[in-house]
């Protein structure tokens, strides 16, 4: 615990050096300094937990009411740590990279201050072992993620994006205040402990809680319907924040959902299959609505949507395998739940890094601007390839082995005799957004890298310097190593999957060898791909030894002009599955004779949120007239709601 | 394990003699005599001893794109219990694998047709990623159904031998579970109805059109993958639809020749009795194919 | 229960979910007969017993649902020459999603309702029939369409005769004569009206005839 409070006690100096030190040119190498060794020292505990130890709570006697102030790693805080710090760290050395031109007219500093302070509250937040240092470090969080998403203020849709973030994660904040509040009705200590020792006496089986945490935590994981802040808040932000973001941030939410499920012990069957159909919802609509989106930054946002989904289907299975009484289920479901935030901390923080790095490069986010960067920016491409084989889940990466223990969970449940065993029809529904997945990047990927260059900044795009691209790589290379090894992560998330599941881990484990000889077995994937591809690529080096190989234009079915506008176009593109799923996919679309063009619309935003908003607003107005400004009215208003309450403490049935 | 091995082999070896013999009956059942069944053998040796023209526009993963196609082809063929009883390799969940392998494959064989710039290739590539995501749903509702019918969470114990003692009660749902399936074969491996290996008009094609830039070798390796991918998918309907258990080795290998060859001849017959799925229309297909294997599933989860 | 009651229940499924998919509609007018000649085979099949009765109620459904109707049908598409459901409510995809999840819905319902007897499959596909029949009703505008999603909401409710055959005789031969004497009168006066108002027998245009 030292070295994680030694950790914090440097991501501070990060901080405090960004103030200090703020018209330096030094400053920036200072704070990469400090926020790399922060996350490094305070990574040990984390790691060290997840192998196995145990370490001792740290325990204040605060001076505030609500008991002791306590922070404890376990292995479910261990694993979020480390995907917060590792993510941490690499976003923060690009950001140094990525905003050292703007030094001249904006308070970086002061960005960069905010992100340090970010960093060590989401550490706090899953550390915390009591309500009002976990809600301090939470709100913390969320006020910083606002000044970092609002760093380019001069821009009226990025503050409008932070209003709606500030507005959405506040009304979460409610709810978990209001869930905490009836958690600790009666009681005076308020430590996670005695939070533990009062869930059994909760109504409904602390069905409130639940449904509280879900509708809290779930405003902060963006899960649909309550993403809508999301895709606008993570594209308006420079990117190594928008990795941070989608990365990390979100993740707390997913935490805060499996805190208090182990806090709580098994939830009520009614529960997980809510968390289960949100999870499937979520997977759904997000890839779907990724697909139609034309901003890079944009369409990877709705993808963190979509993740969340398979995260949620995770926790759902792992709900309902403990509701059930399937202790393997419950720790499969959760364990796949906590390796795929730390696999979607990985991937998405890379691609986001990597969009940054075609932004600077480029100047644009449209996907309709860019094409043929794979020749001017190959490093960026190989991260973003690796990022996007890992995020569409395919094998030999990491997004693989996640998604391979969420369809465990699923077909074991299937298996299974109860009720438990409708939860099977998922499985499909996860297939579909693996298919949708693929297309999507196969978009982005060939419409931004491959091809001919569709504008001029493109085609005049330079490969990013090292300060952008050793981040890219390093989170790109954790993929490849927790897929090419999936034995090395699966002992510590099954850990993670009992700690929340709330099982002894000696018989869990035993049961569950089968489960880590057959994700050992998935390395022999990547060695039979690596084996036959390079036996095919020696069979076609000695074909074409003797063949002259010539280069030429491409074939263009006889037309003699090709020109780079011809090509296809991300619009059209994403038309065809647009059109299967009809006017669940949120496009406008545009034709005539010769364009052919697509406009996303968020369906929760744009068709019910700021509707319903506008109609709040216009009953608001009602109210005006009782602001009348003077001090005698305001008087009477207290008057009147004084006697109003005396009136209902002599009317009230006496208890 | 020596057993799976050699008829992985054997399959592999197989597998251009497939797209001949469907071609073959397509040919026959039309009136026409049609070309010789070992003409993919004679293509791809040709191929293999031609040079290249790679266009201007390209970069590695053109070149690497087929390799890792046939790559990908190669090793999801090792999860499939082909001699009725083992794979190669074989693990719980290794459907899911399977699945996924081949979405490898098509993820780099796409960004190998969007790497030329031609919007003939971004075509075909759109329409592949729209239809494979909807196979993979019904492929994913079939996978469902044998594991809830055998139990069992790996290719070698829903398939084959194993499943033969299923088929008593779950006759029903297995039946549709093979429809389905046999439906998802014909989208996944480039047939008729959803799409024509033998059409000439490039606006209509969809793997055809992917391929317009390779030549050489590396067209050699994406008509081997495609080959090999119906061999795979062929083999997997026999060892659904043939619950007999394997005696001996030959008998195993004979049972995966006939069948697979019996199934590229009613793709042929299919091929020849149909017309092609206007392209709207092609999505509508591949759902009923999923809502086969789907109700498979309700059948036997009820 | 006969054991080739169940592939037979499976294969009316599929005729519903055909009707479903398809746009063309004499596709749609050959599926609802051949799910006639199903259920007349099923009746007979259901019971066992290879009665004259029996005999007579599976040619009669065969007559009226597989012959008949689908004749009266295919006339009806010639004179008004409509081939295709060219604007449905509810596009064909999202309308298949739709009786994908009305068959789920139904097969857990069904799990929840006493047991008739009669077998696992009868209720559930004559609810599915049902629930089907009403999301072809809804979402199509073409009158003979409907016509089609009227037979098949029939069709199902004709399966859940089935199951009380034994109790209570002549109660599904009622049911087949009466549903048919007024889905014919009813339609067929329907159907001729429209047209020769309107030359043209979308019941959209039905809408026209309020008092304004």
């Amino acid at each position: 615990m030292t070295a994680f409070l030694a950790g914090m006690a440097l991501l501070l100096v990060a901080a405090a050096s960004c103030a200090a030190f703020r018209r330096r040119s030094f400053g920036d190498g200072v704070f990469t300094a400090c926020v790399i060794a922060g996350a490094a020292v305070a990574s040990v505990p984390a790691v060290q937990v997840l192998l196995g130890a145990t370490l001792p709570q740290l325990r204040w006697r605060a001076g505030v009411p609500g008991g002791d102030w306590v922070l404890g790693i376990d292995p479910l805080s261990a694993i979020f740590l480390l995907a917060i710090l590792v993510v941490g760290a690499a976003s923060a050395a690009f950001g140094a990279a990525y905003q050292a031109r703007e030094r001249g007219h904006r308070a970086v500093w002061l960005s960069h201050a905010a992100f340090a302070l970010v960093l060590a509250a989401m550490a706090l937040v899953v550390t915390a072992r009591s309500v009002l240092l976990f809600l301090g470090a939470w709100e913390l969080m969320a006020l910083g993620s606002y000044v970092l998403i609002v760093t380019e203020h001069e821009h009226p849709t990025v503050r409008r994006a932070g209003l709606i973030y500030l507005v959405t994660t506040h009304a979460g904040t409610l709810a978990l205040l209001a869930m905490f509040a009836i958690w600790t009705s009666g009681s005076r200590d308020w430590t996670f402990a005695a939070l533990a020792a009062n869930g059994p006496r909760l109504a409904l089986g602390g069905g409130v809680v639940l449904a509280l945490a879900l509708v809290g935590f779930g405003a902060k994981a963006g899960l649909v319907p309550l993403h809508f802040w999301l895709p606008a808040a993570h594209a308006s932000a420079p990117s190594h924040v928008s990795a941070l973001m989608s990365g990390v941030v979100i993740k707390m939410g997913i935490y805060g959902i499996l805190r208090v499920v182990a806090l709580l012990g098994p939830p009520p069957a009614w529960w997980g299959w809510v968390v289960l159909a949100i999870g499937v919802a979520s997977a759904v609509l997000g890839v779907l609505w990724a697909l139609v989106q034309h901003d890079v930054k944009r369409l990877l946002a709705y993808h963190s949507v979509e993740n969340i989904g398979i995260i949620l289907i995770g926790v759902g299975v792992g709900a309902l395998g403990a509701a059930s009484g399937h202790p393997i289920i419950a720790v499969i479901g959760y364990g796949a739940a906590a390796l795929h935030s730390l696999n979607h901390a990985l991937f998405k923080g890379a691609l986001f890094l990597a969009a940054g790095a075609i932004y600077r490069a480029t100047g644009t986010r449209d996907l309709e601007q860019l094409g043929g960067l794979a020749r001017r920016m190959p490093l960026t491409w190989l991260g973003f390839l690796v990022a996007a084989v890992a995020i569409i889940g395919v094998p030999p990466l990491n997004g693989f082995v996640s998604e391979w223990l969420v369809f465990q969970g699923l077909l074991r449940a299937g298996q299974s005799a109860e009720a438990l065993r409708l939860v099977v029809f998922a499985a499909p529904a996860l297939a579909l957004v693996g298919g949708l997945a693929l297309a999507c990047f196969a978009k982005v990927a060939g419409i931004v890298f491959l091809g001919h260059p569709r504008s001029s900044q493109a085609a005049e795009a330079r490969e990013a310097g090292a300060g952008l691209l050793a981040p890219v790589l390093v989170l790109a290379f954790a993929c490849v190593v927790i897929g090419t090894v999936p034995a090395l992560v699966m002992r510590p998330v099954m850990v993670v999957g009992a700690t929340v599941a709330g099982e002894h881990w000696v018989p869990i484990a035993a049961a569950l060898s089968d489960v880590f000889a057959d994700a050992g077995r998935i390395s022999w994937l990547a060695i039979g791909l690596l084996l036959v591809g390079a036996i095919l690529w020696l069979a076609r080096r000695a074909a074409l030894r003797r063949q002259v190989v010539r280069t030429g234009p491409t074939w263009a079915c006889g037309y003699p002009h090709p020109t780079p506008r011809m090509q296809y176009t991300a619009s059209s593109f994403a038309a065809p599955l647009a059109s299967v799923f009809g006017r669940l996919a949120g496009v406008r679309e545009h034709r005539g004779a010769t364009v052919f063009h697509s406009t996303p619309v968020d369906l929760v935003l744009d068709a019910a949120v700021l509707p319903l908003w506008a109609r709040v607003e216009r009953a608001a107005l009602r109210l005006r007239p009782m602001q009348q400004g003077r001090l005698h009215v305001y008087l009477i208003y207290v008057v009147v709601t004084v006697v109003l309450v005396l009136g209902y403490l002599v009317l009230a049935p006496t208890r | 394990m020596l057993s799976a091995i050699l008829s992985l082999a054997l399959l592999l070896m197989l597998a251009p003699l497939l797209p001949g013999v469907a071609a073959r009956t397509r040919s026959l059942l039309t009136g026409r005599r049609g070309p010789p069944v070992h003409q993919l053998y004679i293509d791809l040796w040709k191929l293999m001893r031609r040079g290249v023209v790679y266009s201007e526009t390209t970069t590695p993963i053109f070149r690497l794109a087929p390799i890792v196609v046939a790559a990908t082809v190669v090793i999801a063929a090792t999860l499939v219990p082909l001699d009725r009883t083992s794979s190669v390799l074989r693990f719980s969940g290794d459907a899911v694998a399977f699945a996924y392998l081949l979405g490898l494959g098509r993820f780099l064989l796409v960004l190998g047709a969007l790497d030329t710039g031609s919007s003939f290739e971004g075509m075909g590539a759109s329409r592949e990623v729209t239809f494979a995501s909807i196979v993979e749903l019904g492929l994913f509702f079939a996978i469902a159904t044998l594991a809830v019918a055998t139990q069992e969470l790996s290719l070698s114990g829903m398939l084959g031998a194993p499943l033969g003692r299923h088929w008593a009660q779950a006759a029903p749902s297995l039946v549709m579970v093979a429809l389905g399936l046999f439906s998802l074969l014909l989208a996944e491996c480039a047939r008729v109805p959803v799409d024509d290996p033998s059409t000439h008009l490039e606006l209509t094609m969809i793997h055809e059109v992917m391929v317009l830039d390779h030549g050489g070798p590396d067209l050699a390796l994406l008509l081997f993958a495609g080959a090999a991918k119906l061999a795979v998918f062929s083999a997997l309907v026999v060892a659904l639809i043939v619950p007999a258990p394997a005696r001996s080795l030959p008998v195993a290998l004979a049972i995966l020749v006939a069948g697979t060859v019996g199934v590229a001849i009613a793709v042929g017959v299919v091929e020849s009795a149909t017309a092609r799925l206007r392209l709207p229309t092609v999505p509508l297909y591949l759902a009923g194919a999923a809502a086969l294997a789907g109700f498979g599933l309700v059948l036997v989860v009820r | 229960m006969h054991s080739l009651a169940e592939p037979i229940l499976l294969l009316v499924v599929l005729t519903d979910f055909a009707v479903l998919a398809t746009s063309r509609l004499s596709a749609c007018i050959r599926a609802i007969a051949s799910q006639g000649v199903l259920l007349g085979t099923l009746s007979l099949v259901v019971d066992g017993a290879w009665s004259i009765h029996a005999i007579a109620l599976a040619l009669g459904t065969i007559a009226i649902k597989a012959m008949l109707l689908p004749w009266f049908l295919r006339w009806a598409i010639r004179e008004a020459s409509v081939r295709r459901e060219v604007e449905p409510l509810v596009g064909y995809m999202p309308s298949f999603l739709l009786g994908a999840a009305a068959l789920v819905v139904s097969f857990a319902v069904a799990a929840r309702l006493p047991a008739t007897g009669s077998g696992p499959l009868l209720v559930p596909v004559a609810l599915v029939t049902v629930m089907i029949g009403l999301v072809v009703l809804i979402t199509r505008t073409k009158a003979i369409s409907q016509v089609v999603g009227y037979l098949m909401l029939e069709n199902g409710i004709y399966l859940f005769g089935l199951t009380q055959a034994r109790r209570v005789p002549f109660l599904v031969e009622a049911g087949v004569l009466l549903d048919v004497f007024v889905g014919v009168f009813v339609m067929g006066i329907v159907v001729f009206h429209i047209n020769r108002e309107f030359d043209s027998i979308s019941a959209t245009n039905l809408s026209e005839l309020r008092e304004s």
